[in-house]
């Protein structure tokens, strides 16, 4: 497989403060990869350093371009949604179609104007004009509208309704993914986006917590609801962490078989979420 | 490159509408002299019919394009004035408003480099808004000729003789297009500084642009008891090495104007080549050169989070 984002020993500090420390991953094409991490945890520095904004130490290499020195030339293969990186109020509709039509040599204008026609966002509005969730759209159509490799979306759906959240990824699914294309993203809600996911990455205090593939993800970890006898049973086989529910014990498991816990209960997949808070929760033991 | 720089600069043009709303200001507010004067001129019938009648058939050609180009050169003065204003906020918006609203990711997420949008915001500033106002001062000159020589028939002047003919129309406007992009390069080492402190600065960016202006020649009054900085700062304008020198005593000869046509054409003013062969031309480019490049250095390096 070709590796889209190569990362070996990436580190970036402010003043005393590590954001990212000594950081190795790759990223393949035709993944979907979700970081996540709490707030702080170095995720945006991380992206920003992918993005080429903010140099950083290390060897990071984006589509074999080094991002911070080679920032214009990625910018034609690369597309990114952050939530803090807004739309100028000011600029009309059209005007911005024009304008990214004349800088961008992967942008298709009828494409884009084809993307907003299913919008109700009109070409002769400002921005300003315009809520929230239909600058998103506006935002969205403009990215889906430009055939990039790599697309980074650094919480694209903040502060949006459920309704354009859900409509926000079908749409990134059904009218932009596919084999040629890479995803990277972090959300706070995790829950939304896991069903999305091919691969995660958890991220705390700089450090990659854990990196691999949803499939390894549901072998590797199993989720065990269980009471009494049965809990005390499966408390043997060390548990990566525990919780109580409906007065049962809620267990989850790292590289212990399923079958060693047939019987002892109720066996699920774990959810991200849970496994985030697991993980989070074992580096601070 | 270039299309990618028409872009850029198409994308100020829309943004800061003050580019063109400025110079329409000032083009209609000298357009209702215009009009207001020739409506209050009408008062004194008698002695208008004595002054055209004397402009036409007493006074020479020379005298009349000296009173004409006297006039042209009023209203270009108020261009020029109001070109500065625009151009000093301007700059200083120009890296600090998409920080302020934190559109400069969305604009760093396309495939533009910083040097890219400084080099577009510097060249919006020394040649887009100059051009727009030139165009905006032949435009005030045209439809002030044409509201005036209708007035003129109506009073039965011959309009073909005292306006049209009267104006070296070619002269005046090549001479003011020369001096306001002339006045724009040699006042480019300011502009460097506004687009510096526009990148740099948190807030403020008037206060922070014109704070060491004013400090640093108070600073320097008190200690080296000179005055080398603010003179080079503050009289620069004045300073402009554009023109060649003009003897104003012989203009007023013998205690009566002579008028020459030589004296009367702007261009036949203008020395371009003292202009360029000036050094303190050349090194305000340089520092402007040096102030962009730190600007360029801010946007790139800075991290906004």
């Amino acid at each position: 497989m070709t590796s889209l984002v190569t990362a070996r020993k990436v580190s970036k500090h402010f003043g005393p403060v590590r954001a990212v420390d000594d950081v190795s991953f790759d990223i393949e094409k035709g993944r979907i990869l979700g970081l996540i991490g709490p707030n702080g945890a170095g995720k945006t520095t991380l992206l920003k350093a992918v993005l080429g904004l903010t140099d950083c130490e290390g060897d990071l290499s984006v589509l074999g371009l080094d991002p911070f020195r080679q920032r214009r030339k990625l910018m034609q293969q690369i597309c990114f949604i952050a939530d803090v990186a807004v739309l100028p109020r000011w600029i009309k509709v059209s005007q911005l179609l024009d304008y990214v039509e004349a800088i961008h040599p992967n942008f298709s204008k009828p494409r884009a104007g084809e993307l907003l026609q299913q919008t109700k966002v009109s070409p002769t509005a400002k921005v300003k004009e315009l809520s929230k969730g239909m600058v998103t759209q506006l935002h969205l159509s403009i990215i889906m509208a430009i055939d990039a490799k790599l697309l980074v979306l650094d919480e694209p759906t903040l502060g949006l309704d459920i309704l354009f959240r859900k409509e926000f990824y079908a749409n990134l699914l059904n009218d932009y993914f596919d084999e040629e294309r890479t995803i990277l993203i972090t959300t706070h809600q995790v829950e939304e986006i896991e069903n999305l996911l091919t691969d995660v990455m958890f991220i705390n205090d700089g450090r990659i917590l854990l990196d691999s593939s949803m499939d390894t993800l549901s072998e590797t970890y199993v989720e065990l609801m269980a009471s009494g006898e049965n809990a005390q049973k499966a408390r043997g086989l060390r548990p990566i962490a525990e919780n109580e529910m409906f007065g049962k014990s809620v267990m989850l498991f790292e590289g212990v078989g399923r079958e060693r816990l047939d019987g002892l209960g109720e066996i699920r997949i774990p959810s991200v979420a849970d496994l985030f808070v697991a993980k989070i929760k074992e580096t601070r033991r | 490159m270039i299309d990618h720089y028409l872009a850029l600069m198409k994308r100020e043009f829309w943004e800061h509408r003050s580019i063109w709303v400025t110079p329409a200001a000032i083009a209609s507010i000298v357009t209702l002299g215009t009009v207001t004067a020739l409506a209050f001129a009408g008062d004194f019938a008698k002695e208008l019919d004595v002054a055209i009648f004397g402009a036409q058939n007493i006074a020479g050609d020379a005298e009349r394009r000296a009173v004409l180009t006297g006039l042209f050169l009023g209203s270009s003065w108020l261009f020029l004035l109001g070109l500065g204003v625009l151009t000093i906020f301007y700059a200083l918006d120009s890296l600090y408003a998409e920080r302020k609203d934190k559109s400069i990711l969305f604009w760093r997420s396309l495939p533009v480099t910083d040097a890219e949008t400084v080099v577009s915001k510097l060249a919006t500033a020394i040649v887009l808004i100059p051009a727009v106002a030139v165009v905006a001062i032949i435009a005030t000159h045209l439809v002030n000729l044409i509201i005036t020589s209708l007035w003129v028939s109506m009073k039965g002047g011959d309009a073909g003789v005292l306006i049209w003919g009267s104006v070296p129309l070619l002269d005046n406007w090549l001479a003011t297009a020369i001096s306001v992009f002339g006045m724009a390069l040699w006042m480019s080492p300011f502009l460097g500084w506004f687009l510096f402190v526009s990148a740099w600065t948190k807030r403020a960016p008037l206060l922070m642009a014109f704070l060491p202006l004013v400090l640093i020649p108070m600073i320097e009054g008190i200690f080296f008891r000179s005055t080398h900085f603010g003179e080079a700062v503050w009289g620069r304008g004045a300073k402009i090495p554009l023109f060649a020198h003009m003897d104003i005593e012989r203009f007023f000869d013998e205690g009566h104007p002579q008028v020459s046509d030589e004296m009367i054409s702007l261009l036949g003013h203008i020395d371009l080549g003292r202009f360029f062969a000036s050094v303190d031309l050349w090194l305000g480019i340089v520092v402007c050169a040096l102030l962009t490049t730190a600007a360029i250095y801010v946007r790139r390096y800075r991290d906004e989070s």
